[in-house]
């Protein structure tokens, strides 16, 4: 079985190799139309994406491009990362084609949807040699998945709560006047790292010794933070439950040009950084596999990265990509070596073996 | 109605309690879905129908409407000759196991509905049948099949068996009994348990995540996923045009078989 | 001289065919098997979700396996013993049924006088606007409902600044157990009230004037009279709320605030959060266990209510 599935993955690369640079050249070029051994084009592609402002920036700067090179329609599927998981996993589990052809995703998400492997490899697409080692996964082999931005989970804040300048530290929220004012993410994402080193750990002992996180946590706990996901954080703030919350710079942002009195810092104990990508679920016809690599390999490009990214106000795994006007010099945006400092990094491989417990234990505290 | 001032007065502070728990948040956001800023508000700011014309723009949003009232049509259909034979069976004859049965019966109440979708997804996945809309239809029957099943067996407290054995002295035959008495005792139940049945599966969302796909997505799956980073009025519209075309639904049904005599005490 | 067959009316000789055809696929000496053949298609369709269960049973045998992210291949009743043992399921499982407890009783205590109401006015107009008001929550859905409930009890709410009016500082009224509690009780008023009401259908309302004729006053009447009649719809409705608040998922994850889990959230983080399919599985089960454990008390102490009305009459 294993056996089989390597050989034709080896053939498929063969072909494909041939093919693929001229095309990824053509449709850049925006000619469409290309060669022979172009597999038969689908009607369609369907493309898991998050809604909101995510999908919009991903139609503007990938999906329509590629529809106007290929020909090919692109379909959003706006299932939650979370919840298209089981669907796939379940469909390559009964050999079913997938219900979707490219996954975008959290990188720590794809990472389990690798090492149970049920992704396609993708390192023989043209477009990976143009990219920093962000578009790498760290700890695995090859390209399972490509990496295609990096994004901070910044402390975001209502500043009229803040008559005495921008918190500085996570610390900060543990003010007797943020009592029920905070908001964190349902499993706590984002705010373990920065939790360890507030409360007074060190970074390298994760994930052997994470008490100082959990006892920064407790504390936390005793501010009675609401917990969400994204349009919670934005409905809270819109609506004066919350003044400060660990989410997303993007979401932070997006609520900001709605209109809401917002900002966001990195704090003195720095962020959690993390990326995003791209995968391809196993068990796709040959020919809109192809496709489906294509769309990634067309993501990679300077020129839908630049339009995509910029909708999201984050940066991208190709060099030479301008900021957002309203972000140059943020720290949610990082571009130099110095940003990079503030910023904590840990590897996915590490987050997704340890990540269930994490969870647990912070459940556990916030439930009790 | 019999009774006293202050019985009235009782019942009508529990009455109104619970119309203010029931509509409160839905007046809110018919009302929010007229606003003319960019927010869910109350009272909205300014009047203007561009929401409206938002939705209409959208045409996945139409298509989705349109599958879940396939999807609600189906498990409706399924689910009439199903829970009213189940219904009358459970009420008018004594069953071995009655309990054991019931308990069964149960199980889509008692199965958490993450449980069930998961379930169900693996058990369609094996049949290669996701995809299609009719095992979505299936599944709304299955999770809320005890309210058909209850709503007959609830209303065949108006079955009086003394009627079926005088028809039977009168030479009915059983089948003709089965027609003309059993059934028409039940129907009350038959059509409020359908006029659930369909609501629900209209609106059912958790277990529908986990059998659609892009290409099959219901409105309620599809409204849920939309939201992302900041939750508009459009949602609000969408509601009020839903409300509006039940109430219509509910307004031909009424016309055509009176909802009101199937409730009123006789 | 015999006039012929053809003479009677088509409906007529449609069914004698019919009861010809009924009489030779089910002759009488089967009737005993009637009510099982009756109940066979529910049976079935319930099957389906069976089925899930026993795929769902299989995985709760198994742990997962966090650097292939693939169950185990042997069996084991590890997840079994965490769910029993670690105390975070306690607590979420204790919640739960507390929750579910509370929320059936107020329910049937907002939900009685509502269906008595609906079914006994004598204006058609007022029974409608009840009814509708009934069905109008389910299409808002749950999560612009619960943006509703925001807009008119959060911090900056309608019922917070009428407060304020009067001085009384802001509040927080939602993401706190009574939150969850609350929307529970709206959630289910539907249900309990649809299924209450072709109960209370059944009393006549000539009894209640009788017993007031004989001198009870309404309170006794309704102690006496109709509450004992209506029990079975009690029952029905009451298993109806139980089961359904104590496996919700929505309500507490959307009027929590993220801290007030019931079992339904803990087994969702494991099958969508944490990938651990036997974990969920594993909770899963637990909870059709007890829910049906709690049913099967209800049946022993109250009897089937409504859900079979032979053991009631006989």
């Amino acid at each position: 079985m294993s056996h089989d599935k390597f050989l034709t993955t080896e053939i498929r690369r063969r072909t494909l190799l041939a093919s693929m640079a001229a095309v990824g050249a053509s449709a850049t070029l925006g000619t469409g139309k290309a060669f022979a051994q172009e597999p038969e084009k689908p009607a369609e592609i369907i493309v898991r994406a998050w809604g909101g402002s995510w999908v919009d920036s991903l139609k503007a700067g990938v999906s329509d491009s590629f529809t106007k090179a290929t020909g090919i329609a692109v379909r959003h599927d706006l299932t939650e990362d979370n919840e298209i998981q089981p669907k796939v996993w379940a469909a390559v589990a009964q050999g079913r084609v997938p219900p979707i052809h490219i996954n975008w995703d959290t990188t720590t998400n794809a990472t389990k949807s690798a090492l149970r492997g049920v992704t396609e490899d993708l390192s023989d697409l043209p477009n990976l040699k143009n990219t920093t080692e962000l578009a790498k996964p760290v700890g695995l082999d090859g390209y399972p998945i490509v990496n295609t931005y990096g994004y901070v989970y910044v402390l975001a804040y209502r500043p009229s709560a803040f008559p005495n300048g921008a918190p500085k530290s996570w610390k900060d929220l543990l003010d007797p006047k943020l009592k029920g004012r905070i908001a964190l993410y349902n499993d706590g994402i984002g705010f373990h790292f920065p939790a360890q080193v507030a409360g007074g750990g060190k970074l390298e002992d994760i994930p052997a010794n994470m008490q100082p996180a959990w006892d920064f946590i407790a504390k936390i706990k005793e501010q009675q933070p609401l917990l969400g996901e994204d349009p919670d954080f934005t409905t809270w703030f819109q609506k004066g439950e919350i003044d400060a919350a660990c989410t997303i710079s993007t979401n932070a942002r997006e609520a900001k040009k709605n209109g809401i009195e917002l900002a966001w810092v990195v704090p003195e104990e720095g962020a959690k950084f993390d990326t995003d990508g791209l995968w391809i679920p196993k068990g796709l016809p040959e020919n809109e596999l192809y496709w489906a690599k294509q769309y990634i390999n067309h993501a990679l490009t300077k020129e839908a990265q630049q339009v995509w990214l910029d909708g999201l106000g984050l940066p991208g795994v190709v060099p030479g990509l301008t900021p957002p006007a309203d972000l140059v010099g943020d720290p949610s945006y990082p571009t130099t070596e110095e940003d990079f400092k503030h910023l904590i990094r840990i590897s996915s491989k590490v987050q997704v073996e340890n990540e269930s417990q994490w969870f647990a234990k912070f459940k556990e505290i916030m439930q009790g | 109605m019999t009774g006293s001032r202050s019985k009235s007065i009782v019942i009508w502070t529990f009455v109104i309690t619970a119309l203010v728990m029931l509509s409160a948040p839905t007046i809110v956001v018919l009302g929010a879905s007229f606003t003319a800023g960019n927010i869910i508000t109350f009272p909205p700011e300014g009047l203007s129908l561009k929401w409206y014309g938002a939705i209409a723009q959208a045409s996945d949003l139409r298509q989705a409407f349109v599958r879940s009232l396939i999807v609600a049509s189906i498990c409706t259909i399924v689910s009439i000759p199903v829970g009213t034979l189940a219904g009358i069976a459970l009420a008018k004859y004594r069953v071995r196991f009655a309990r054991s049965i019931q308990i069964y019966l149960l199980l889509p109440f008692t199965i958490p509905l993450i449980g069930s979708g998961i379930g169900m997804m693996l058990v369609f996945g094996n049949m290669g049948v996701l995809g299609s809309l009719w095992p979505v239809g299936i599944a709304c029957c299955v999770i809320n099949l005890p309210f058909m099943i209850w709503a007959v067996t609830a209303s065949a407290s108006n079955l009086s068996p003394d009627l079926e054995l005088a028809a039977a002295n009168c030479g009915a035959p059983p089948l003709q009994r089965f027609l003309y008495i059993t059934l028409p005792a039940v129907l009350p139940g038959v059509i409020t348990g359908s006029l659930l049945m369909f609501i629900l599966a209209l609106n059912e969302f958790l277990v529908s995540l986990l059998l659609v796909d892009a290409r099959s997505v219901t409105l309620p799956v599809q409204i849920y996923n939309s939201i992302r980073s900041i939750i508009t009025p459009d949602l609000a519209a969408i509601s009020v045009v839903f409300i509006a075309s039940a109430a219509i639904a509910i307004a031909v049904l009424d016309r055509l078989v009176g909802l009101d005599i199937f409730l009123k005490s006789k | 001289m015999r006039k012929s067959r053809a003479a009677y009316p088509l409906t007529w000789r449609v069914m004698d065919m019919l009861e010809a055809i009924a009489a030779r696929l089910w002759p009488a000496r089967f009737a005993r098997a009637l009510p099982y053949l009756m109940l066979a298609p529910a049976v079935l369709l319930v099957g389906i979700l069976v089925l899930g269960l026993v795929q769902i049973g299989d995985s709760s045998l198994r742990v997962l396996d966090t650097s292939t992210f693939l169950m185990s291949e042997d069996y084991t009743l590890a997840n079994y013993q965490r769910a029993l043992t670690e105390s975070f399921f306690a607590t979420v499982a204790g919640r739960s049924l507390l929750g579910s407890v509370i929320v059936t009783v107020i329910t049937l205590i907002l939900a009685f006088p509502y269906a008595y109401l609906m079914v006994r006015t004598p204006s058609s107009a007022l029974r409608n606007v009840l009814l509708v008001a009934l069905f109008l929550p389910f299409f808002i859905g749950q999560v612009v409902r619960a943006y509703g409930w925001l807009i008119i009890l959060g911090n900056q709410g309608m019922v917070n600044e009428a407060l304020g009016l009067v001085g009384v500082p802001p509040m927080r009224l939602l993401y706190n157990y009574p939150a969850v509690l609350f929307g529970l009780i709206q959630y289910m008023l539907p249900f309990a009230v649809l299924m209450l009401a072709p109960a209370l259908t059944a009393i006549p309302a000539e009894l209640e004037a009788a017993a007031s004729s004989l001198g009870a006053n309404w309170l006794g009447t309704f102690r006496h009279v109709v509450l004992p009649l209506a029990r079975p719809g009690l029952v029905g409705a009451g298993l109806v709320v139980v089961t359904l608040s104590l496996t919700d998922f929505a309500i507490p994850a959307i009027l929590g605030g993220g801290s007030q889990d019931f079992i339904a959230n803990a087994i969702y983080d494991q099958f969508f959060r944490t990938s651990d399919q036997g974990m969920g599985a594993t909770l899963s089960l637990l909870l059709v266990a007890v829910g049906s454990l709690l049913v099967g008390l209800v049946f022993m102490l109250f009897g089937a209510g409504t859900l079979a009305m032979t053991g009631e009459r006989k």
